[in-house]
């Protein structure tokens, strides 16, 4: 399952990846085996995929070996991109299929049936429904809600990180996750919930640089 | 998980409010507080309303994360290059493959 399927109806996704300048014709001499082709759609595109990677992964090493693995996938199977769907949506596909891949075969139960990786989460976001502490204002600081995701339990943070941020819908991120539309329904909610209560205690949340923090030191 | 049909919503309680809540998020474009018909059972329960207010804080602000943050090291391009000429390498030795067991001309 390495290769991305066919294009969806996926407007949101779409609307979110317009094409290019110069992409169309780079992805033709790629086809060609174009080496400055090859250059040049990885420029485009190595900041998406290895953001992404960084997310689903949280781990800086995962990470590149993750978009190394991505890119070469893609220029090795870029004869099979049809132009149905936007480029950076094809590519976008098959990096969560690789990702999702590698965490199976390293064990990690993406969903599991009871719905929750940690049932203490569980209770601490039920507690939290109906408590009188500050809400949020109606505003959340972007580089706050990034240490938040990176907090989340992966379970949590894999279908926080599809559908709230990358835009899938639940129905695809059932078919990638091998679970259930409500079971994804689900533990977004409890993600969600979860990350509302860091976000109002900050003390929570770790400390240490996020990972694209740390990454950023390291250049 | 799928919204039931005979939701009373004029006497929601916040129980029911807490169980439905993941659909009515899934359903629509997500916005709960814009829903007609909690706008009596929300401006009842401020508790709720908050959580509501907060959930959809968090829905938003997660879009613009969509935005790259990070830029993979110099080394992940000089590890693919050096895979492609690998590649590249096999393929010319593939094409002057010539299979010995094959009769001479």
């Amino acid at each position: 399952m390495t290769q991305a399927p066919p294009a969806r109806a996926n407007p949101g996704l779409f609307q979110r990846n317009p094409p290019i300048a110069g992409e169309a014709e780079a992805i033709e001499a790629a086809k060609r085996g174009d080496g400055e082709a090859f250059a040049k759609l990885y420029n485009l595109h190595k900041r998406r995929v290895y953001t992404l990677c960084l997310r689903m992964l949280g781990n800086v090493s995962a990470a590149e070996d993750m978009t190394q693995n991505a890119f070469l996938h893609l220029f090795r199977k870029i004869d099979s991109f049809r132009g149905d769907s936007a480029f950076s949506t094809w590519l976008h596909r098959l990096t969560v299929n690789l990702v999702l891949m590698q965490l199976r075969k390293k064990g990690l139960n993406l969903v599991s049936l009871e719905e929750t990786l940690n049932p203490a989460d569980d209770e601490t976001s039920r507690r939290d429904f109906g408590s009188r502490d500050p809400v949020l204002a109606g505003s959340v600081d972007r580089v706050a809600l990034e240490r938040a995701v990176a907090a989340l339990p992966p379970g949590y943070r894999m279908v926080f990180v599809l559908h709230d941020v990358e835009g899938y819908e639940h129905n695809e991120i059932a078919t990638m996750l091998d679970c259930s539309t409500g079971n994804s329904k689900s533990q977004l909610h409890k993600a969600r919930l979860k990350l509302r209560e860091l976000l109002r205690n900050p003390s929570q949340l770790p400390q240490s640089p996020l990972p694209s923090e740390s990454a950023e030191s390291t250049q | 998980m799928t919204l039931p049909g005979n939701i009373d919503f004029d006497n929601l309680k916040p129980d029911e409010f807490e169980h439905i809540l993941p659909d009515l998020f899934a359903t629509g474009d997500g916005k709960v507080s814009q829903d007609p018909r909690l706008k009596k059972f929300l401006a009842a329960n401020p508790d709720c309303a908050a959580l509501v207010s907060d959930l959809e804080t968090i829905a938003e602000t997660a879009r613009s994360l969509f935005e790259p943050v990070a830029e993979p090291s110099d080394r992940v391009w000089q590890n693919i290059q050096a895979k492609l000429e690998e590649d590249s390498a096999l393929a010319s030795i593939d094409d002057d493959y010539i299979d010995p067991s094959a009769p001479l001309d």
